[in-house]
């Protein structure tokens, strides 16, 4: 009893405190907590007029035997495994190769340049690339072109669109990503290359026994955190690069529940492929957390 | 000396090979807009210089209407929005970071809920339906007042003030927010302006809410104007009202030409203010260990 009353007095003194605590809550709870709450429509009949009404799992069961769903989720883990394994490493040998420029201002200049996608919107780099990938006069092709090799047509080819996602990403990606591994290099010693050149150690040898090992923390914590956004397999990129010719492989969780929900009106049933979507979020998510803290120390928060 | 050539002969022009993948299309785009239509036909796809010269495609753009009008309300969802993101953020972080209070625990655990538990496109519509939000500027304002990372780069920030100087203002009699306004926001403006750099790059490149929320051409940012135009390639709105040019001009305007100018459009603020964006942003970026 006397703790409650001393906490209320500390409360009542602390008014202000709360008071400027107040609108920040205040935006968490109408726009993260009540959405939250929203999404028990997963598990309703959504009524335009009157109250929800319940039926448990219908829309879950309609889901999974749905083949549409079926695909939307293949494509997702498919473009995600593409992503990892194909555009993982880039970042990283980027890094090395940046740390090898010695050259202060050709190294700025670098640096600057690669990091300018990340700025962009993905409106504005799907248009870049839309122009890119042009099969008449586009710049791939006529490097192709040049090379003896036909035209095509990648935005619109089933083959290659899945290639372009990785590829874009790596454009506008690459560079930036490769700032925290460019940091885990800097606090590596320079003591340690010292004794390695007196040693006698190449320039690769250096990089194969001292940075890379060095990095191999920051390494793990980065590739645990992408695994922990696996199903995110990149909604801006897909809804702008999207097009009727290729949208059965590339169409993704993100895509197909904005078009059954936002574009059909199916608000239960888009909620309900959202909810199954947040569910195994959270689970890589916690997952990766514990991971991560048991094998690097740092969480995901 | 090996190690040394090695550098210079293959790694040099390696690294420039890569920058020039980003910078070429760019440019080439820059120069198509700034061709003149009649010869747009010799540029290809790796042009970097245009053809001829013409503002004709620029002018086309900034007179029409739509267009206008588009960047006219970026500028204003992007300043409004900042404003209202750096006011909340920076109460919250300072509260967060520099006092105690009973229940802080649980608001700190309660932030990370949130930031793990994503609630989805469709109840997020609903509740701006709901609210009545729909068609209007504040709903796309609003439903990101706070970004949770960004919160928590703040309060590192603010951290590093020292409680020597807030305590001496608590002496003197000063309150929460006072200190607030007359100490915490003037010692903090780096960790002000990147945040500011931060969400007013978000803003500039926001279009998917705006695309959901506002149905009213009127009220659409640059971005979406931008995706229907070049990534829709619908060209009813932009090409509709022209009646600032004559018929010549109209007939030969060159498509492809005119995206180039919008998608140019787009990108310019954050080129003017790359050099400032570059510097706070990497900064910041380490701190937070942002993905975004």
């Amino acid at each position: 009893m006397r703790i409650i009353k001393a906490s209320l007095q500390q409360v009542k003194k602390d008014w202000v405190i709360y008071a400027m605590l107040f609108p920040g809550l205040l935006y968490f709870v109408v726009f993260h907590v009540i959405p939250l709450i929203g999404m028990k429509l997963a598990f309703q009949d959504y009524r335009i007029i009157g109250d929800n009404v319940w039926v448990g799992l219908k829309h879950f069961k309609i889901l999974f035997s749905s083949p549409a769903f079926m695909d939307v989720l293949q494509n997702t883990i498919i473009i995600s495994t593409m992503k990892i394994v194909f555009f993982f490493p880039i970042p990283i040998i980027l890094s090395l190769l940046i740390n090898e420029v010695r050259s202060g201002r050709y190294r700025k200049y670098v640096q600057s340049v690669v990091y300018l996608p990340h700025f962009l919107s993905w409106v504005v780099i799907a248009g870049i690339w839309i122009s890119l990938l042009n099969p008449t006069d586009g710049g791939i092709n006529i490097i192709r072109n040049f090379f003896q090799l036909p035209s095509l047509d990648f935005m619109t080819s089933k083959e290659h669109i899945r290639w372009v996602l990785v590829f874009s990403e790596m454009w506008r990606s690459a560079g930036w990503d490769s700032i925290i591994y460019l940091a885990a290099i800097m606090k590596i010693s320079p003591t340690l290359y010292e004794a390695a050149k007196i040693d006698g150690a190449s320039s690769l040898q250096q990089m194969r026994y001292i940075t890379l090992p060095a990095m191999m923390t920051t390494v793990v914590t980065v590739f645990i955190l992408n695994l922990g956004f696996f199903m995110n397999a990149g909604f801006d990129q897909v809804f702008n690069m999207m097009n009727a010719s290729v949208i059965s492989v590339v169409d993704i969780l993100d895509t197909y529940v904005y078009r059954i929900g936002i574009v059909n009106g199916q608000y239960s049933y888009a909620t309900a492929a959202s909810l199954f979507k947040g569910f195994i979020g959270v689970v890589l998510i916690l997952g990766t957390h514990f991971i991560s803290k048991r094998f690097t120390g740092k969480g995901v928060w | 000396m090996k190690n040394f050539d090695t550098t210079k002969w293959i790694l040099y022009p390696f690294l420039f090979l890569l920058t020039l993948a980003v910078l070429i299309p760019i440019l080439n785009l820059l120069a198509l807009s700034l061709s003149d239509p009649l010869k747009v036909h010799e540029l290809n796809g790796l042009s970097i210089f245009p053809a001829g010269f013409s503002l004709i495609n620029y002018k086309v753009l900034l007179s029409n209407p739509l267009v206008t009008k588009s960047i006219f309300n970026t500028f204003l969802i992007t300043t409004v929005g900042t404003l209202l993101n750096l006011l909340l953020t920076s109460m919250m972080a300072y509260i967060l970071a520099k006092t105690t209070f009973v229940g802080k625990r649980l608001v700190v655990i309660f932030l990370i809920v949130i930031m793990v538990f994503e609630p989805g496109l469709i109840p997020e519509y609903l509740l701006v339906k709901d609210l009545g939000l729909l068609n209007t500027y504040a709903s796309v304002i609003l439903y990101k007042a706070i970004n949770i990372y960004y919160l928590f780069i703040l309060m590192r920030f603010f951290q590093e003030v020292p409680d020597s100087i807030l305590e001496a203002a608590r002496i003197d009699g000063a309150g929460h927010f006072r200190i607030y306004t007359k100490i915490m926001l003037p010692l903090s403006k780096p960790g002000l302006a990147t945040m500011g750099l931060f969400y007013g790059v978000y803003h500039w490149n926001e279009y998917f809410r705006a695309t959901i929320y506002i149905t009213d051409p009127a009220k659409w940012p640059l971005q979406v104007v931008l995706r229907q135009f070049v990534v829709q390639r619908d060209n009813t709105a932009i090409l509709g009202a022209q009646n600032l040019l004559s018929y010549e001009q109209v007939a030969s305007l060159d498509f492809t030409s005119l995206q180039a100018g919008t998608i140019i459009i787009a990108m310019i603020p954050l080129l003017i203010l790359y050099p400032l964006i570059l510097k706070f942003y990497a900064k910041g970026a380490l701190e937070g260990g942002v993905k975004d």
